[in-house]
């Protein structure tokens, strides 16, 4: 697999879309940039299947433009090596075998035949391959939509709602390998309506509500909006409430070894636990700030400043991989994801698990 | 577009709809070579030898009854398939070209209307003329007709097969598609034909089953024969060419207007 940066830029400008009477987009336009992680986040409803349908090519746009690689995807010289794209778990004839469909897909996109068993198995599907999708579960059907979705090795990946059916493991899985895409400089694009999901997975949020845009940017900014608290498990703590009365810091305690700590981030608190020596069984970010900040921008059609996409800010950390302090330092590297689509890599060092090389095998039909 | 072409046959490969339909052309051709020795039956037998022109015609063109009822439900299964299962969606992602995609469609059905063509006429080699020398008819005076008949019934295989892949576009669903073709050619069009014939004294020779069999030679429109290829319900049948020309318009039509109206619609 060639890993050349080669991610294109997806531009939606203005884009609106009538069904009847019903408004499904209203003068939606954002962009996605090469190298990062984009949510295109919105609750049922928002749009955001419309949207990447009409990005797409599938859906006609009763106004505005969407492109891909500053092209509308009709126009794209090769579609299916430039772009991927998951959208639903059900486009399988159901008799038709697994490596079949790929097959298909691999002679009318001009890709090599031995990208699909390769594919099979960067998604844990080998043992499968010969088996009718009928009988596939809905995770199983997710992984082989990724697999067609990565055929053609695209710059740009569409994805929608590809974590639904897929196991935790799965979930992580993919999480890393999505992140290893964009580390090569792939443009990746993925919708969900949970922003709590995706915030472990994204680097830039663009959030739709009522078909219309309510926020763009970094998701940092949208985190710096929400008010920080963090939520401490720890053997002592009376000790630690102690220290926070006399810093002056507003606090709960929510169970026996739980305290939690308004209007603090984990720079700010971490040194101050450090420096009196409290033991920690676990420091995390409460998201629950974040996500009744998301609620707010979709339910009520609030909207807060938009702000381009910044590929140069620092990466987010998830909140329950990093410790204390300094949480900079606990962000994996995305270097040491495994190559994507080349034979399945060697397993993960133990001291800091990239991404694995596939995910769990796959099961029977649930 | 030969990728789009070669992924279109492949998908035929790959489901086992495509081979029902080839089965049942097999057992169709056998049945209706039943009917063409029986329809020359002395009286008071069952089964006798066909010896007339048009006997031997119906004999060697014994595929017609399945190429009416067969090739058009592999072009309505060619199309309809992709919307039932919500293949489509995959298919343009790969070809966004809608036109492309249609095209293969079309190439991809007359290819396997081809195929049930050759699979009517094995059964005719393997079954009907082993028969006819057995029961003391003449093969060789069979084999004159293989120039009236077999380049028009491949025609009527193709073009049926492209009548059936324009009716799938046109109503996108499977089962509408198959019984739409059936009811015309089963129910629709000998009622249509006897009211023109009987009532309006019109001579309505131009519907997809009169255009094919004027095309295969002019083949008895009933299974075993009827009244002879001239006089089909009391029609008087086109000419080869003419009947191709109509049943090529029974193909394209529906298929370009669908085209313009149904499949250029939002996929959602």
């Amino acid at each position: 697999m060639t890993t050349a940066t080669r991610g294109g830029l997806i531009e939606v400008t203005n884009l609106t879309k009538h069904f009847g009477t019903v408004q499904a987009v209203r003068g939606l336009s954002f962009s996605v940039t090469p190298g990062r992680i984009t949510g295109f986040l919105g609750p049922n409803g928002a749009g955001k299947t419309t949207t990447l349908r009409m990005l797409l090519g599938l859906v006609n746009p009763t106004g505005g433009t969407a492109t891909l690689y500053g092209q509308k995807y009709a126009e794209l010289p090769n579609p299916n090596k430039m772009v991927g794209a998951v959208l639903e778990a059900t486009s399988f004839h159901p008799s038709r075998r697994a490596r079949s469909h790929l097959q298909m897909i691999a002679i009318a996109g001009g890709i090599d035949p031995r990208r699909c068993d390769e594919m099979l198995a960067l998604v844990g599907l080998s043992e499968a391959a010969r088996r009718r999708v009928g009988g596939f579960s809905l995770g199983m059907r997710q992984r082989l939509q990724l697999a067609s979705a990565l055929l053609g090795d695209p710059g740009v990946l569409i994805l929608d709602e590809p974590a639904n059916g897929l196991d935790p493991q799965g979930i992580a899985w993919l999480r890393d390998f999505m992140r290893h895409l964009a580390g090569e400089g792939r443009t990746v694009l993925i919708s969900s309506h949970l922003l709590a999901e995706m915030a472990q997975t994204v680097d830039d949020v663009v959030i739709l509500s009522h078909g219309e845009l309510r926020a763009q940017g970094p998701l940092a900014s949208l985190v710096a909006q929400a008010r920080p608290a963090m939520r401490a498990r720890t053997p002592e703590p009376e000790r630690l409430m102690a220290v926070l009365q006399r810093a002056g810091l507003p606090f709960a305690r929510e169970s026996v070894d739980v305290v939690r700590v308004d209007g603090v981030t984990p720079e700010q608190i971490g040194p101050m636990l450090a420096q009196h020596q409290i033991v920690l069984y676990e420091l995390v970010r409460d998201a629950t700030n974040l996500e009744s900040l998301f609620l707010s921008l979709t339910e009520t059609g609030g909207a807060v400043p938009s702000s381009p996409p910044t590929p140069t800010a620092p990466r987010w950390a998830p909140p329950t991989a990093a410790p204390p302090a300094p949480p900079p330092a606990a962000a994996p590297p995305p270097a040491a994801a495994p190559p994507p689509t080349a034979a399945p890599p060697a397993p993960p060092p133990a001291a800091a698990p990239p991404p694995s090389a596939a995910p769990p095998a796959a099961g029977g039909p649930s | 577009m030969i990728r789009t072409i070669r992924s279109e046959l492949y998908k035929f490969r790959t489901t086992p709809g495509p081979w029902v339909v080839l089965l049942v052309t097999f057992a169709l051709t056998a049945l209706t070579i039943l009917t063409a020795f029986a329809a020359a039956a002395p009286p008071g037998h069952s089964f006798g030898t066909p010896s007339t022109p048009q006997q031997l015609r119906d004999l060697m063109g014994a595929g017609y009854f399945a190429a009416l009822l067969m090739a058009p439900i592999m072009g309505v299964i060619c199309i309809t398939a992709e919307y039932r299962h919500q293949v489509i969606t995959t298919t343009l992602l790969v070809t966004p070209r809608r036109t492309h995609v249609l095209l293969a469609k079309a190439v991809a059905s007359i290819a396997w209307g081809i195929g049930l063509c050759v699979a009517s006429l094995m059964m005719v080699g393997a079954m009907g003329i082993p028969w006819l020398v057995t029961s003391g008819g003449s093969a060789s005076a069979m084999l004159h007709q293989v120039g009236a008949v077999v380049p028009g019934l491949f025609g009527d295989y193709a073009l049926l097969a492209l009548f059936g892949l324009g009716i799938g576009v046109l109503v996108r669903n499977q089962i509408a598609g198959v019984l739409m073709t059936l009811v015309l050619s089963l129910i629709l069009e000998p009622i249509l034909v006897a009211i023109a014939v009987h009532i309006l004294h019109y001579n309505f020779n131009w519907l997809p089953s009169d255009a094919a069999a004027s095309l295969a030679g002019g083949l008895s429109r009933a299974m075993g024969g009827g009244q002879g290829g001239r006089g089909n319900a009391g029609i008087t049948l086109l000419a080869w060419w003419s009947g191709g020309l109509v049943l090529l318009a029974w193909g394209v039509i529906p298929a370009a207007v669908g085209y313009l109206t149904s499949f250029r619609r939002d996929v959602t």
